[in-house]
């Protein structure tokens, strides 16, 4: 079963790029065979499929701000992230990689989200090792 | 005195992730926030909708809002309006690649280099769209566009790709159709019946009959406007009326100023 990955994809600032430029990271380069994007505009919709999707599956939340709408999203879908990310945790550790741009990331941007991506891929890892054992 | 909050329009893409179509939405919203029209609009999350506060879910109440949508299932537009208020304006991907018949853009990390012009077409269209709602009146306490009090039916301003070519916007039964350069056709055709008109000595006014009723416009008049666009077979009537509409209140223009 795949694990879920739900980015913020947030427009107002660039964390919330960061997000969205991580969680394709994982999908289609670090782990492509065990994790699927689920896209968030779905959930506040209440799509019933995503919805669904959230509840049943491990879920790994990305988020750029302290609101945490990835992880609230899902919390309001029913479903529980079992893995909570959020980018200035990421930042903290990596304070060389400063994120700027929104539509664009700049260098800073992008190896930051590779550092998150990296993060996320191995916890994506542990939560299929633990469904597997 | 106290400072009012400037007017603003809202922009929310619904920036899904698992298509292209979600990543030109994004795009084309920062696109007018940053570069079209920077002081005149504000990006929205979405999910803050759910996520945020009491203030993040009226906002659509306080200013107008564009729903930029990927797809028919047109999460932003319905998002908007189960959380916090019917968009003023609503825009699905789909219509746009249609008008201008563009393809269907390629990439969702990355978009191919192709895309662009999807992205360049969608954010002319809700930059056409925030200029049409910054023009009107909106209504704090019924969260929607008021009729305006003298209705303008037609408005014209320079064309969003920067040709310099005027783009005339025309409303007709409610909708909002744009031809390229109208104001110089119809200047150039009330020249024209002006002359005809004086031709035979008395000098008669081209637009209107005894000053109270219009004439229809001239029938080359459609033919002029038809090498400047394209019009869709099946809106061609919406088109024709666009123009007539636009002809009279143009020959009405000038009567004012010429007596």
């Amino acid at each position: 079963m795949s694990v879920i990955i739900v980015p913020c994809s947030g427009i107002g600032k660039s964390y919330g790029t960061v997000t969205r430029e991580a969680a394709y990271l994982v999908v289609d380069e670090l782990r492509p065979d065990d994790t699927r994007i689920v896209p968030l505009s779905l959930l506040v919709l209440g799509d019933t499929e995503a919805q669904a999707a959230v509840r049943d599956a491990q879920v790994i939340t990305l988020d750029g701000c302290k609101l945490a709408c990835a992880t609230v999203n899902v919390s309001q879908a029913g479903g529980a992230a079992a893995r909570e990310f959020t980018v200035l945790d990421c930042y903290r550790r990596h304070k060389d990689m400063k994120p700027q741009g929104i539509a664009e990331l700049n260098e800073g941007g992008l190896a930051l989200a590779r550092a998150l991506a990296e993060e996320v891929a191995q916890a994506a890892a542990e939560l299929e090792g633990g469904h597997h054992a | 005195m106290p400072s009012l909050p400037q007017r603003k329009v809202g922009i929310v893409a619904c920036s899904g992730e698992e298509m292209a179509e979600g990543t030109v939405t994004r795009l084309a919203a920062l696109k007018v926030l940053e570069e079209l029209r920077p002081s005149d609009t504000v990006t929205i999350c979405l999910p803050l909708f759910l996520a945020g506060g009491e203030g993040d879910r009226a906002f659509a109440k306080f200013y107008p809002t564009i729903a930029v949508d990927g797809c028919e299932k047109r999460c932003a537009a319905r998002a908007t309006e189960l959380y916090s208020n019917t968009p003023a304006v609503s825009i699905v991907l789909d219509d746009v690649l249609a008008e201008r018949g563009l393809a269907r853009p390629q990439g969702l990390r990355r978009l191919t280099p192709e895309s662009q012009p999807v992205v360049d077409a969608l954010a002319e269209a809700i930059a056409a769209e925030v200029d049409n709602l910054m023009a009107s009146r909106w209504s704090r306490a019924e969260g929607k566009v008021l009729e305006p009090e003298t209705p303008a039916k037609v408005s014209s301003a320079g064309c969003a790709c920067g040709s310099g070519i005027p783009v005339t916007r025309v409303q007709v039964d409610g909708r909002a159709v744009e031809i390229m350069a109208l104001d110089p056709i119809l200047e150039m055709a009330y020249g024209q019946g002006l002359r005809a008109a004086t031709d035979g000595g008395e000098r008669k006014k081209p637009g209107f009959f005894r000053e109270t009723r219009f004439l229809e416009p001239p029938p080359q008049l459609m033919d002029t406007v038809r090498l400047y666009n394209t019009f869709p077979a099946e809106d061609d009537a919406y088109y024709t009326e666009a123009v007539r509409i636009a002809w009279q209140g143009f020959c009405a223009a000038k009567e004012q100023i010429h007596g």
